[in-house]
């Protein structure tokens, strides 16, 4: 375990310096990888509430928008700097949530499409208050990222250096999480809940955590996406890409793994730009759909676990 | 401890259990017989919380109304269950299963306690094992009876925990209920088919039939009324195999 | 005023009416085997440019598109069948993730094929206006409606007489027993599909005739079927046509009254009201007798 937390951190040093490094003068790749972590960060928070909570969300884009127009709005309205505005939109987030604690009693299947609902009406409310949001004109000029001890975050490469150190510190509190009593916990719940509150856990208030952190993450990527996009809309903010491509990710990297939704985010969102898109321009989700489609049928775990047993499968064969 | 009073539970048009008024100390063991479908494993589930009985019932345990208190609070409480129909935490380790228990039920940890609880119902070496998929199923009863211990409970609650069991692994069995209850304090009400094994263990039986209470007192009385001989010893052989066929 | 209001009430009933031919399929799969058809709205989206294509073409009314549309909608919701039937793990929500992923397919398949444009029909015979007193409809929707009950209600009888009406109950209170009763489960669920693939054809050819169509709908249209199902409660016809007739009414009043940018809020909050203070719908009741 060790060695793999030694191997994770190594990874991320060399993501650090190498990303920028490598990419850090073409614009517009460096553009798509910080989309990408974006999608990651939202895929790492879907699937925590998925794997920890048990609770499959079709509609985590109510999260993302409330954090965009959250931040967007306390930057904008009432002057609170950038970096303490995205911690305080995750917030905001949490407080959503608060709405859908009653669909935690609703079975898998109710609770993701009561979430979808909540997003939905989220999304109307963003479009008809008007006074606050500018309706479905939406918001402009939303501000850039600071400057921080001489060094631009505004830039790609800082934008890239924040969304890095955000995921890192997301996959270090979800594995923190799951090792934890909440987590073994948590783990039980999934196909014994009787047993596992019969000894004495309170399984709604665990699921209201997930529900709650997993808000906030959501809610911290919406906010930084809107200081880096700097423009918001209803429509853009609440749109159904963001609970779909999560989703997709998720599910492709292998949802029950840490690691797995964030690498599979970055590896679809990549793909999906660079080469579906050449593809074909309008309706590329259709690969998206398909991606999907053929991973439950055939890879339901996801290629992680796939590619894992596979190389243990290769490394058994070479000792025998 | 434990009362129970004018507890009834329907499931739509059945009544399981008929206004029943029980109360037993903490000091007891109390055995809890009755026929097939009595409603035996049913009013343990009120008294644990997985069933809601219909109103006008209430439960009272440790000096407080507990009827409509969450699952949750109750085991914090102190009362401690097995199932009939073992039911591990699954994707967890025997070890887990305990850690969550203690972590949860008592509210503190403590790895010493869970391997003395582990040795106690000779779940050492099945320890690191998945519970739901590596046991048998009489590893499974004593992981149950484990689990509601690492709870550290004031009450126990076994629902057929020495069914199936051989002459010999029985009295063992038995031998360690006796113990904890002697050394911890600890109340017990034991559900059991079998009137040797409830006679030698209990201070005291309670008999159900069709949901109702229908006798009350020390075996060698409750055993030896003509109603319970009527309802029960009528049914034993059934109830023989039945506890075989949980099995 | 008060004829505005009435106008609304009409114009409702009249969605309504197509609503429940739409729910109706996803209430049917979903009673039958327990998955919820997150691609339903979707094949009525195929069927509707069904119509679309037979109309702009071979320049035909688009009722002639009706055994192109059952021949494509079928096809396609046999195959989401036999696709959701292959998953083992986790069937509940996996096939719920595997149907999203389907109707994500189509929606952008159609996309491709026919652009991104609004399409209505073009029929001068479906756009005339019919009176009725002092309510205006188009012939389409009047005509739409009337179809649609018409099949709600042979659907109802079917279900409530036919043997196979009796095998979906069966296979859905219990799939064992019904196994043992000589039931083959597994014809039984595919049957729904196919009957489920019908019913979205029909009314997607009735959608496009006497409404717009985009490739976004498919989606929405599956919100609103999901919606109807729950607010009837499962397993009752009658409840779906009451809950589809509630819906379309809420709806048009919502838009009338208020603001047509609520329409939608209206109905997705009646959704989760119902869901999670009703968890037996509106009509729990109506399917305990039915
Ligand atoms: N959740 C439930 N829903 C409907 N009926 C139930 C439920 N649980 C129990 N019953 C019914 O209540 C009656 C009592 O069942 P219970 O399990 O309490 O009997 P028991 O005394 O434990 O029997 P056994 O000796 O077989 O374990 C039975 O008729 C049973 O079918
Ligand atoms: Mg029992």
């Amino acid at each position: 375990m060790n060695a793999m937390r030694r191997t994770a951190f190594a990874l991320l040093a060399v993501l650090y310096v190498a990303v920028p490094a490598a990419l850090g003068s073409n614009n517009y790749l460096m553009g798509l990888v910080v989309s990408s972590l974006i999608v990651a960060g939202v895929a790492v928070a879907w699937a925590l509430l998925g794997n920890l909570g048990g609770m499959v969300s079709f509609g985590h884009a109510a999260f993302f928008g409330v954090g965009g127009y959250a931040s967007a709005l306390l930057t904008m309205k009432l002057g609170i700097p950038v970096l303490l505005a995205i911690p305080l939109a995750g917030l905001v987030a949490v407080l959503f949530s608060v709405a859908m604690l009653p669909a935690l009693r609703l079975s898998g299947p109710y609770f993701a499409l009561a979430i979808l609902a909540y997003a939905q009406i989220f999304r109307i409310l963003a479009t008809e208050m008007e006074f606050l949001t500018h309706g479905s004109g939406g918001i402009s000029q939303i501000p850039v990222l600071p400057t921080i001890a001489g060094f631009d975050l505004s830039s790609r490469t800082g934008q890239f250096l924040l969304l890095l150190t955000l995921l890192a510190a997301f996959l270090a509190a979800y594995d923190a999480i799951r090792r934890s009593h909440y987590g073994i916990a948590l783990r039980a719940m999934h196909d014994s809940e009787d047993a596992t509150r019969v000894v004495g856990v309170n399984s709604v208030l665990l699921k209201s955590w997930m529900l709650f952190v997993s808000a906030f993450m959501t809610g911290v990527i919406g906010a930084v996406n809107a200081h880096v996009i700097n423009f918001l809309e209803p429509d853009y903010a609440f749109s159904g890409i963001w609970s779909v491509l999560p989703i997709v990710a998720a599910i492709f990297g292998g949802y029950r793994t840490v690691t797995g939704p964030a690498i599979g985010a970055v590896v679809i969102y990549l793909v999906d730009q660079l080469v579906f898109k050449a593809l074909v321009s309008t309706g590329h989700q259709i690969i998206l759909g398909s991606v999907l489609a053929l991973m439950i049928l055939f890879a339901p775990d996801g290629l992680l676990p796939l590619l894992r047993n596979a190389l243990r499968r290769m490394r058994g064969a070479s000792h025998a | 401890m434990l009362e129970l009073a004018n507890v009834t539970v329907r499931f739509g048009g059945l009544t399981a259990v008929q206004d029943i008024s029980f109360r037993m100390g903490g000091d007891q063991v109390v055995g809890l017989v009755g026929p097939n479908g009595a409603g035996k494993t049913t009013l343990f589930n009120v008294i644990s919380g997985l069933v809601r009985p219909a109103s006008g019932s209430r439960v009272l345990f440790a000096g407080g109304d507990i009827t409509r208190l969450p699952l949750h609070q109750r085991a914090r409480l102190g009362l401690g269950r097995s199932f009939q129909i073992p039911q591990p935490m699954h994707e967890l380790t025997v070890r887990e299963n305990l850690i969550v228990a203690q972590r949860f039920g008592a509210g503190r940890v403590d790895p010493r306690k869970i391997d003395r609880i582990l040795e106690l119902m000779d779940l050492t070496d099945q320890a690191e094992r998945d519970a739901a998929n590596g046991l048998a199923l009489q590893e499974l009863k004593r992981l149950e009876v484990a689990k509601a211990l690492a709870t550290e409970p004031k009450l126990l609650l076994l629902d057929e925990v020495l069914a199936g069991l051989e002459t010999v692994a029985k009295r063992a069995f038995m031998a360690k209920l006796r113990e904890l209850h002697e050394t911890l304090g600890l109340g017990i009400l034991i559900i059991e088919h079998d009137i040797e094994t409830i006679s030698s263990l209990c201070h005291r039986v309670a008999v159900l039939d069709f949901g109702q209470l229908i006798a009350d007192g020390t075996p060698g009385e409750v055993f030896s009324n003509p109603d319970v001989i009527r309802s029960y010893t009528g049914a034993e052989p059934v109830v023989e195999n039945a506890g075989v066929g949980h099995a | 005023m008060s004829e505005l209001v009435l106008q609304a009430l009409y114009s409702g009933l009249l969605v309504g009416g197509v609503y429940a031919l739409i729910a109706l399929g996803l209430a049917l799969t979903f009673g039958t085997m327990r998955v919820i058809n997150l691609a339903h709205g979707e094949l009525v989206l195929l069927a509707a440019y069904m119509a679309y294509m037979v109309e702009s073409r071979l320049q035909l009314n688009p009722v002639f598109a009706v055994p192109l549309a059952v021949l494509v909608a079928c096809t396609c919701s046999a195959l989401v069948y036999l696709l959701v039937d292959r998953i083992r793990k986790n069937r509940e929500l996996n096939s719920l993730m595997l149907t999203f992923a389907i109707g994500i397919v189509i929606t952008n398949a159609v996309l491709l094929i026919f652009s991104g444009d609004v399409r209505s029909t073009g029929s001068p015979f479906m756009q005339d206006a019919v009176q009725l007193g002092p309510l205006f409809s188009m012939k389409s929707e009047l005509g739409a409606f009337i179809i649609s009950l018409v099949l709600v209600f042979a659907l109802w009888q079917w279900l409530s007489r036919s043997w196979y009406g009796r095998a979906v109950r069966a296979v859905s209170s219990n799939r064992d027993a019904a196994k043992l009763m000589g039931i083959n489960p597994a014809r039984t669920e595919l049957i729904s599909f196919i009957v489920a693939g019908a019913l979205a054809a029909c009314a997607g050819v009735a959608l496009y005739s006497s409404s717009v169509v985009h490739p976004a709908l498919g989606h929405a249209l599956t919100v609103k079927a999901f919606i109807i199902t729950v607010l009837a409660g499962v397993g009752s016809v009658p409840g779906v046509l009451a809950a589809a007739l509630l819906l379309g009414v809420t709806e048009a009043m919502t838009v009338t009254l208020w603001s047509s940018a609520l329409q939608e809020l209206v109905g997705m909050t009646l959704f989760l009201v119902v869901l999670l203070v009703l968890p037996n719908g509106l009509f729990g009741t109506a399917r305990r007798r039915g």
